[in-house]
């Protein structure tokens, strides 16, 4: 059983992130757990010591615990799996790797809404979690049903380990699946095609997936800009993407990434 | 829901007439087709004194025609159902009797007008109490009318109702629609759902952000907006835009997607998309644009 950490916040973003993580254990023999990390005023000083602090953190737990508890009523019909949220203060980023590393976790799933400015996105690829978070992040950016996943190819080595990583969480699952290379051009040419790409990636990423018994529906390589070939992109339900956390934010992959509408699933290499 | 289409002689206000067809038949809207021309003294008529000479007479039957054959004839709610004679008190004590068509559902009126084309529209529009404007411009530049310089940039600007602008021939690959999530209407609401009906395409919903994150009010709007489509099964994204990149993401959308405003009296988006951003987006948007009010 994958046992998959969802967190959530009193907001739309993880809303959509617990909705769409539902919809996961649909597919997957899945156990989720939730978790909030109710964080101290901006300045990071808690009032007091002792009684008075214990107090205080406990009074802010109780109403950030009441607001996430509504979050999770709400869709407790369509996920009747979903325990009480684990309730945590301190740091949000320390709290919860902690908690991941502790329990470990086999996937961490959060939602950020789709921006069109990738700063909030690229920031949160930097941040000390996801720097050294053990196991894969979904990144959830919209709500979409989980009919279609799109593996994205970048080399054969990239591809095994993202690979082995999608077959721990897929593996038995009934999935349309397909293997998409990208090639970055300019604005106005976007093309798409059955494997055409040139040094027989795709091919090589093929054989392993059927070896494994996960034959891909498709091969496609798309052409365009990150912005074009995002946009088409959008049919997938969920799109696979192995990532460096090097990757700087003017590449063609980190603009392809932000662009993406999509929920991210990042295996990070 | 009251539709006035705003027609001329010339091809884009074919595609036009299609288009607000296939709305109507959703809608079952009443529909008014305008056709603005010469002043009315040069409208002539023949020796038989039932008949007007004039130039967009024609056109303006052609339109009908094409607008009644979207329909079933028998499912059709333009359809004139019964037609007899029968006796109509035309005054009090006096019966005449009249040849009668009972039963269409909605109104399908042909309206002739003269005068400045953009005042004419305008007039009608608020005559006829119209919920939207529908009209076409030519696809070469920067979205016209023949012998009209900017007329739908114009209309666009000062109608009191939402304005549907069709560009011709292009293919709409999704909607995108800024609403203001603080003060969204459910009528603003349907009519984009009636657009993504017709033109069977998907639903990108901006979040205006007015700072670094949303407002609580709009974050619980766009999520009441998100489950009220997922309801109806349309495909909805959410894209967040900060306040200050409207201007490059409206720009770099228009240029694959129609563009729906929420251009509502107290709206953000009118406070800051005067009138001159919203003539640019007119004439340089490769799709069609949608102002709601």
């Amino acid at each position: 059983m994958i046992r998959t950490l969802v967190y959530l916040d009193a907001d739309l973003a993880s809303s959509i992130a617990l909705r769409y993580a539902c919809q996961l254990t649909h597919i997957i023999n899945m156990k989720l757990h939730t978790v909030h990390v109710e964080e101290p005023d901006h300045d990071g000083h808690a009032p007091g010591t002792g009684w008075v602090r214990r107090t205080w953190e406990n009074t802010m737990l109780q109403t950030g615990e009441f607001e996430i508890a509504q979050l999770i009523k709400a869709e407790k019909s369509s996920c009747p799996r979903l325990d009480a949220p684990k309730m945590l203060f301190g740091d949000r980023e320390n709290e919860v790797l902690r908690e991941i590393q502790r329990e470990s976790y086999d996937l961490f799933v959060e939602g950020s809404l789709h921006s069109f400015a990738a700063k909030k996105l690229f920031d949160k690829i930097n941040s000390r979690l996801y720097r050294h978070i053990p196991c894969p992040v979904i990144i959830v950016k919209n709500l979409v049903d989980i009919e279609k996943v799109a593996l994205i190819v970048r080399s054969e080595i990239e591809s095994k380990k993202l690979i082995s990583m999608f077959l721990k969480i897929f593996k038995g699952v009934k999935l349309k699946l397909d293997l998409v290379y990208c090639e970055f051009q300019e604005p106005g040419q976007l093309s798409s095609g059955a494997k055409k790409e040139i040094n027989g990636t795709l091919s090589a990423v093929e054989e392993i997936l059927v070896e494994n018994q996960f034959p891909p529906e498709n091969c496609l390589t798309i052409q365009g800009s990150p912005e074009e070939i995002g946009d088409a992109l959008r049919d997938y339900g969920l799109l696979a993407f192995p990532l460096h956390h090097t990757i700087s934010k003017k590449s063609d992959w980190f603009q392809l990434l932000g662009h993406i509408p999509s929920p991210i699933l990042i295996c990070w290499q | 829901m009251r539709i006035l289409v705003a027609v001329d002689q010339h091809p884009y206000s074919d595609r036009v007439v299609k288009d607000v067809a296939k709305l109507a038949g959703n809608t079952w809207a009443d529909v008014t087709l305008l056709g603005v021309g010469p002043k009315a003294t040069e409208i002539g008529r023949s020796s038989n004194c039932a008949e007007f000479k004039h130039p967009l007479a024609e056109k303006l039957r052609n339109y009908r025609r094409n607008f009644l054959d979207h329909f079933e004839k028998e499912e059709s709610p333009y359809e004139k159902r019964l037609c007899k004679y029968e006796f109509v008190e035309v005054k009090r004590g006096m019966w005449e009797e009249l040849y009668v068509c009972r039963g269409a559902r909605k109104d399908l009126k042909i309206v002739l007008r003269s005068g400045n084309p953009v005042k004419e529209i305008l007039t009608q529009s608020q005559e006829n109490d119209s919920d939207l404007i529908a009209m076409g411009c030519n696809k070469e530049g920067d979205c016209q009318w023949e012998g009209a310089i900017n007329l739908p940039q114009k209309v666009a600007n000062n109608a009191t109702c939402s304005v549907l602008v069709v560009k011709e021939e292009k293919q709409i690959g999704k909607i995108v629609c800024c609403l203001d999530q603080e003060r969204i209407s459910q009528k603003s609401i349907e009519m984009i759902n009636q657009m993504v009906t017709l033109y069977q395409t998907e639903l990108d919903i901006v979040g205006l952000m007015d700072g670094p994150t949303l407002k609580p009010m709009v974050e619980k709007n766009l999520d009441a907006i998100l489950k009220y489509y997922k309801a109806r099964k349309i495909k909805a994204w959410i894209k967040l835009v900060e306040a200050a990149s409207l201007g490059p993401f409206i720009s770099q959308e228009a240029r694959r997607s129609m563009m729906a405003l929420w251009m509502g009296e107290h709206s953000l988006l009118s406070k800051m998309f005067t009138r001159g951003k919203v003539d640019k987006l007119i004439q340089r948007s490769k799709s069609s644009v949608l102002l709601l009010r």
